[in-house]
């Protein structure tokens, strides 16, 4: 069957019948997320769990103390939220509970960060992964956390477990710098998945040096940045502090909340329903193409703890 | 690295100050090609790389106590892609340097001849700023020559001319940034020589006009009966279709040249830009 090529038109087309249906070229697909139930008790600022349909689960944790106003990193506030956020994923009461069922003492594990030099996944961030690494017995020596140079570490070489993290920025070339396209550096030419966007970018989790070995995605949506200036351009203006984790075994899910949220920003703050500036497709192609997890929003189970001021989604 | 290599690298170099107001040069420079790019930049690489980009210069610049400048030279083999690497991003106040500039937030960037010039501060203050624009003035007047535009903006009428309103382009990825027509190359970009985007006004309101030479005539032609059936296949009349959100799009087809207006408020308004295009292209 010759393949439907998709236009411009077919997202009018959308966008006539169902308004919210989603900007021209965006990502994700199902727009029919089940609205969340109130959690009764629950005031104005920090919230109780509120959980939206069943699925694929992530966890979008925040506390507002998490980065102060010259975007440093509170060590302490973002160890407890990633604490929170994994035993709320894993229905564990505490977190060395959840982390067991993350990494065995016997595993060798790889911490893929993320090292751009504006906005890198943070060292309070890694620490924070280590730490609970460490602590569930795997040993020192069998734990690494590196960006480039993977392909040359003997830990990432020999990983059981993976755990990846990166923080949430839109990307000039792929549309949003996602948990997915985080893993580019494990292969030796990055060119090959640049292709329409990094429309492919999902085939890279089926090779054999990451296939089924990650057990933790986070997107680090502490200070995202929701608009580009120029291909490898930043500016300070673009980033607000969110000061968030969004958590979830999932990657495809967890890409796609982050993107939600860093489109619901831009729809704030350009008072528009502004696409990404490159289409983020890769996200919802890894769903419906590669079939590495779900971008469909009414089938993902969102679970929100702590702060809820702007939340946005 | 060749004779070749070693001789662009060396006149890149002789553009770069040593110093620049109590900032001085790192020891070492880093020069990248369009593989190790991804190195430097990432997968926004791709954007140089799709404007045909053969090397980068890049270095930074210290002093105690002060954010970090960074110079990065791009050598785009031509003034047409330098023009259209920049013509990517048109955000921020113009700053007076080379043929073209902007300054944002800490980011200031201008073309010259074949060369793109990217500079920026890891922190954006009035120390720094200042420090960029003479950073600039000093590269600009190091690139001596100037480049042509590409032609196709000669053949642009004049309300899409506006200099914020065009970009430059050879990759449907890259029009897609600025207006998604469809995630495959449908209007054979990569077959072509060269593309111009016009959009004025915030979102194009009075249309949007693409401009796209191809090498030859016939390709043209293939190009335009194959976008007519993939992306107009319900209109009444060739060349003209009203789409789903009530605006019209229309196509022209004349030698070389495919002309498609975007988002026309009328069918009459679409074909009055089409009429409108200067000739030039053979």
């Amino acid at each position: 069957m010759p393949k439907k090529i998709i236009t411009r038109r077919d997202f009018l087309k959308a966008a006539a019948v169902t308004p919210l249906a989603g900007a021209i070229g965006c990502c994700c697909t199902g727009t029919t997320a089940v609205a969340p139930k109130p959690v009764p008790g629950s005031g104005k600022g920090m919230a109780t769990i509120q959980s939206i349909s069943r699925g694929s689960r992530v966890v979008l944790v925040r506390d507002e103390n998490a980065v102060a106003a010259d975007r440093k990193l509170n060590a302490e506030v973002i160890q407890k939220m990633l604490d929170d956020a994994v035993a709320a994923l894993f229905g564990e009461k505490s977190p060395a509970a959840a982390w067991k069922k993350i990494v065995k003492p016997e595993d060798t594990v790889g911490i893929k960060t993320n090292a751009w030099r504006q906005l890198p996944t943070g060292k309070e961030v890694e620490d924070a992964i280590k730490r609970r690494v460490l602590e569930a017995g795997v040993p020192a020596e069998k734990v690494a956390v590196a960006d480039r140079g993977v392909l040359n570490n003997p830990i990432f070489q020999n990983a059981t477990v993976l755990i990846n993290a990166r923080p949430a920025r839109v990307h000039y070339w792929s549309g949003l710098g996602s948990c997915i396209k985080n893993y580019i550096q494990f292969v030796p030419k990055p060119s090959e998945y640049h292709n329409d966007a990094c429309a492919d970018l999902a085939t890279i989790w089926n090779l054999p040096l990451v296939k089924d070995k990650t057990k933790l995605n986070i997107q680090v949506m502490l200070t995202p940045l929701f608009h580009n200036i120029g291909p490898s351009g930043f500016n300070e203006k673009y980033l607000w502090p969110y000061q968030g984790l969004i958590v979830g075994q999932d990657v495809v899910a967890v890409d796609t909340m982050a993107y939600r949220v860093i489109q619901a920003k831009r729809k704030q703050f350009f008072n528009d329903d502004q696409a990404l500036e490159t289409s983020a497709h890769h996200i919802a192609l890894a769903d419906t193409r590669h079939k590495l997890g779900t971008s469909d929003s009414g089938k993902i189970e969102l679970i929100k703890l702590g702060w809820t001021d702007e939340i946005l989604i | 690295m060749g004779p070749a290599q070693d001789a662009v690298d060396s006149l890149l170099k002789s553009f770069l100050p040593s110093d620049v107001r109590g900032w001085k040069a790192e020891t070492k420079d880093a020069v990248y090609d369009r593989e190790s790019i991804f190195e430097y930049i990432d997968g926004a690489g791709e954007v140089y790389r799709a404007y045909n980009f053969r090397r980068l210069l890049s270095r930074r610049f210290v002093r105690d106590g002060r954010p970090d400048l960074v110079a990065d030279l791009f050598d785009m083999g031509a003034s047409y892609d330098a023009f259209g690497v920049f013509s990517n991003d048109l955000e921020g106040e113009e700053a007076g340097l080379g043929q073209g500039s902007t300054y944002n937030g800490g980011l200031l960037a201008f073309w010259k001849d074949r060369y793109f010039v990217s500079l920026s501060a890891d922190r954006e203050t009035e120390e720094t700023k200042a420090a960029l624009f003479s950073l600039g003035r000093s590269i600009a007047a190091s690139i001596e020559q100037e480049g042509p535009k590409p032609p196709l903006l000669a053949l642009l009428p004049s309300e899409f001319a506006e200099a914020k309103a065009v970009r430059y382009l050879h990759n449907h990825i890259i029009l897609n940034r600025h207006f998604f027509v469809s995630h495959d190359d449908i209007l054979g970009l990569g077959r072509a020589d060269g593309a111009v985007l016009s959009k004025p006004g915030k979102k194009g309101e009075t249309g949007v006009l693409l401009l796209v030479e191809y090498p030859t005539a016939k390709t043209a032609s293939d190009v335009y009966v194959d976008f007519s059936r993939v992306y107009m296949p319900d209109a009444k009349e060739p060349g003209s279709v009203q789409t789903e959100d009530k605006t019209w799009t229309a196509t022209a087809l004349r030698g070389k040249l495919l002309a498609v207006v975007f988002h026309a408020p009328s069918e009459a308004a679409a074909k009055d830009v089409l009429s409108r295009i200067k000739s030039g292209v053979k």
